[in-house]
């Protein structure tokens, strides 16, 4: 193992003797433990100019020099401070990177270079205290790490939210993550940052951790994305998400984004924007499983494989007149479908004792009688006996739940 | 279907009408918004709020990072300022002005183009020997602040009749405790409306009846004594001023709230309504001292007490009550908000765990570095015989020594093209921005030498 500060010491000679310094690596982030792509070097006073790994005949570590063919400096040289490739001094060294096997951000106090063959790749990350005392040194003091965090598993992001969609190179184990742990990782990176991870990761499981983000949080990821990208997400969002989300936007854009969704999911947002977000209708979800009261078992089981496959709420399953009016008749719950015999009607096996909510009641007044009701939902109707909709015990805490719970990071600024 | 079901409880049937809430507040007329060519109403949108309440909503990290320039160092070197040369000093006040909004301006901006704070910054950029420069800096900087407001704790008591040596170490230990439980967040206020007791000064300084004739001319006329007492002091209110502390805080506040580069523009008004505000807190400072202690031939502060007759015109005897409560407000809000603040930025240089909800074993960086500045900073505020006044000025006199550090890592950071993109500083901040960092520098030089200088025995100045 070699640290990269200890490269940055290293001298570069070329056959004829010419002698120079290195100033920076550039990287292939693309595999597991990223292989060097080429070095950039200067003479004492001169312009940084590029050379390409495959020029480098071998690392002396003995003599602390690289051996390369030819330092002439006839090429164009390169301009350090604007360059779009990844390098390991500039960009890496000293960033804040994730640390997936800990689930944490870190610093990179120094990284770890790994020579085997013609290669040298980035093996690890040394974020320990140590790492610092040893570059302050010079290599004097301080110990090697203890335990080195493997490349393997360290995600390093550039800070630009457009750079995942133009094919630059990422680690990409963070996808295997659950969405709630990302977006707690996420919670630990300036927002630009945390807008990058959003879009590198696979739409559904973007789609899931902007849902289970902080609703700041998420107001300003959503707004660093790319619009393809975010209406792509959005589309894949639970309704009653994408309502909190929408509503939390500038008219101007709230307006425009809602014209851009998909009909099918625009006409549930918009159902749900129509109540202000202090009310009933501001916290429920409307998407909900539905069956006809005259339907056996057998064929609800039917109509209803159909409708599971999005909704958070499947277990309790309601029952009305017609799709067209969805006058409220009853409730019917998964395990009561199950067991039934099949040739059973679901009017004789539902529930038509329901406790229900109107949707411009007070979201707080109601969110209690959810809790008390130990129930997993209760459904919203109309004046008109229409099924609006239900709200989930799991939005009745948050609104119930004290301040201090729904924010378990304490802000200390606020 | 009967009459014995509670009501909500009826079995569901055609005729039932749902349970309509007993009586319906006002509901909003929301937003009618266009999708598609087609117009709904949606209640659900968040109204932009118009006129002052749209003011209202934006102000906030800059009145809070304004104000922090006004704690126990501020009062007593304005007050040291007022007494001392009347209204000679006020044009100073304008002439920082222009320069905290606009280095606070920069602070904010490289806080919504980057949501990272400054050390943190100062680390990816400049690496970490600067970065450790920079944490040396802050930490001296913001650890004389924290003597000072533990001293402000003190003097505070000691007005009212308490001995400070009990006082200081048990307001050291509640501080401590408050912000490690993480309540500290519920008392912040009570703090922050004993602060407020300090809004008496500008109540005082009209009631004084200064001559607003001459107030004006102050502000205006550059008058300049050529003695060390004025370039002690000059320094003393840049430093006082425009604080490292106060550009770090404004940039987290900034990324805290979580200000977006697109939305950037508007929140420059919250930074400029801040720093006029505080500066206007400060100016009265001065107007009062000067119409109240300055006209009646008394020309040095030496105690709390001293100072605390500015405001007599509104307080009568009560005056010496009214200062220590305001005193011990900001005290207290200074000296638990600094030390926290700084073991955030540090640790986050580090990469350290941070953050109030950690417990000593994951937090261990974060809690001792507190911990250490709360005990530092109450033990050396307890020095016997410390003089108050001037203890204070010098704090803010080392501040201002070490303002153009801290100035130069901004102006090189805002200037940065990769970082940020077209909120990169314009010419005219930049011409703002070195203007201020030259002025500053050459105050503190020519100070520094006099004071050398007077150590040997070579008086320039006079007096």
């Amino acid at each position: 193992m070699i640290l990269l500060s200890q490269l940055l010491r290293y001298e570069l000679i070329d056959r004829s003797g010419r002698r120079a310094v290195p100033v920076d690596f550039t990287i292939d982030l693309g595999a597991d433990h990223p292989p060097v792509t080429g070095l950039l070097w200067r003479r004492a006073r001169e312009a940084t100019r590029f050379l390409p790994w495959e020029a480098v005949d071998s690392l002396d570590r003995d003599r602390q020099r690289f051996v390369v063919a030819d330092l002439s400096g006839d090429d164009t040289p390169v301009e350090e401070s604007t360059d779009r490739r990844v390098l390991l001094r500039r960009d890496v060294l000293d960033a804040l990177v994730i640390d997936l096997s800990a689930r944490r951000a870190m610093r990179a106090n120094d990284l770890m270079l790994e020579a085997e063959g013609g290669a040298l790749r980035l093996a690890a990350v040394d974020a320990s205290a140590w790492a610092v005392l040893r570059r302050l040194s010079r290599g004097v003091v301080g110990h090697d790490a203890d335990e080195p965090s493997d490349w393997s598993y360290v995600e390093f992001l550039r800070g630009d939210p457009q750079a995942p969609t133009c094919g630059v190179d990422y680690n990409r184990r963070i996808t295997r993550l659950p969405p709630g742990e990302i977006a707690r990782l996420m919670e630990a990176l300036p927002y630009l940052e945390a807008a990058e991870l959003v879009t590198l990761l696979p739409d559904a499981l973007a789609a899931d951790t902007l849902e289970v983000m902080s609703p700041q949080r998420q107001l300003q990821v959503f707004e660093e994305l790319d619009e393809t990208v975010a209406i792509r997400l959005v589309a894949l969002m639970a309704p009653d998400a994408v309502a909190d989300l929408v509503g939390h936007l500038r008219a101007e854009m709230a307006e425009r984004y809602l014209g851009l969704l998909p009909p099918e999911c625009r006409e549930r947002v918009v159902d749900l924007l129509r109540y202000p977000e202090d009310t009933v209708g501001g916290i429920m979800t409307n998407d909900v499983v539905v069956v006809p009261p005259s339907a056996t078992i057998g064929q609800a089981v039917d109509i209803i494989r159909g409708q599971v496959a999005t909704p958070d709420l499947v277990y309790y399953v309601y029952v009305v007149e017609d799709l067209a009016s969805r006058e409220l008749r009853g409730m019917i719950t998964l395990r009561t479908l199950l067991l039934a015999e099949v040739d059973q009607r679901v009017a004789d096996v539902m529930d038509p004792y329901l406790v229900t909510l109107h949707p411009l009641t007070p979201a707080r007044e109601a969110a209690q009688r959810v809790v008390d009701s130990q129930l997993f939902a209760l459904p919203v109707v109309g004046a008109d006996g229409r099924l609006l909709g239900a709200v989930t015990v799991d939005a009745a805490v948050l609104q119930v739940a004290p301040e201090s719970w729904r924010k378990d990071v304490p802000r200390v600024f606020a | 279907m009967t009459t014995t079901h509670p009501t909500g409880m009826e079995p569901v049937a055609p005729a039932t009408q749902p349970p309509r809430p007993p009586e319906l507040r006002r509901i909003s007329p929301g937003i009618r918004i266009n999708i598609r060519g087609r117009s709904v109403r949606l209640r659900g949108l968040r109204r932009t709020p118009s006129g002052p309440l749209r003011w209202l909503a934006i102000l906030g990290p800059g009145i809070i990072a304004g104000s922090a320039g006004n704690d126990a160092g501020g009062i007593a070197t304005y007050s040291q300022a007022g007494a001392k040369f009347g209204y000679d000093m006020l044009w100073v006040i304008v002439l920082i002005t222009l320069s905290l909004a606009v280095v606070q301006e920069m602070s904010a901006r490289l806080g919504a183009a980057t949501g990272r704070g400054l050390l943190d910054l100062i680390r990816e950029r400049f690496g970490i020997g600067w970065s450790l420069f920079a944490v040396g800096i802050v930490l001296v900087a913001n650890g004389v602040l924290i003597v000072g407001e533990f001293i402000g704790i003190g003097a505070a008591v000691e007005l009212l009749g308490i001995s400070r040596y009990v006082v200081i170490p048990g307001a050291a230990v509640v501080l401590w405790y408050l912000v490690v439980k993480g309540s500290y967040a519920r008392v912040e206020k009570v703090f922050l409306l004993m602060a407020l007791g300090f809004l008496a000064y500008p109540v005082s300084a009209i009631l004084a009846h200064p001559q607003w004739g001459a107030v004006a001319r102050g502000a205006v006329v550059p008058t300049i004594h050529f003695s060390s007492a004025y370039i002690l002091l000059f320094v003393g209110l840049l430093g006082t001023t425009i604080t490292p502390y106060q550009q770090i805080f404004q940039q987290s506040a900034v990324v805290d709230k979580g200000v977006a580069r697109r939305h950037y523009g508007e929140e420059r008004i919250d930074t400029y309504v801040g720093m006029v505000l505080s500066d206007l807190m400060s100016a009265f400072m001065i107007i009062a001292t000067a119409a109240t202690l300055h006209v009646v031939g008394k020309t040095n502060i030496g105690s709390a007490a001293d100072a605390a007759q500015a405001l007599e015109p509104v307080a009568g005897r009560f005056a010496a009550a009214l200062f220590a409560v305001g005193l011990l407000g900001a005290s207290l809000l200074a000296g638990a908000v600094l030390p926290l603040a700084t073991a955030f930025s540090v640790s986050e240089v580090f990469g350290f765990p941070k953050g109030v909800n950690l417990d000593f074993r994951r937090g261990k960086f974060f809690l001792s570095l507190f911990t250490v500045f709360v005990i530092l900073g109450a033990v050396l505020a307890m020095i016997p015989g410390l003089p108050v006044i001037q203890a204070l000025v010098w704090i803010q006199v080392l501040n201002g020594i070490l303002l153009p550090v801290i100035l130069v890592f901004i102006l090189l950071l805002v200037n940065d093209r990769r970082l940020m993109g077209d909120l990169r500083n314009t010419r005219l901040y930049n011409v703002l921005g070195w203007g201020t960092l030259t002025l500053v520098s050459v105050a503190i030089t020519i100070m520094i030498s006099t004071q050398l200088l007077g150590a040997v025995g070579v008086h320039v100045l006079g007096g």
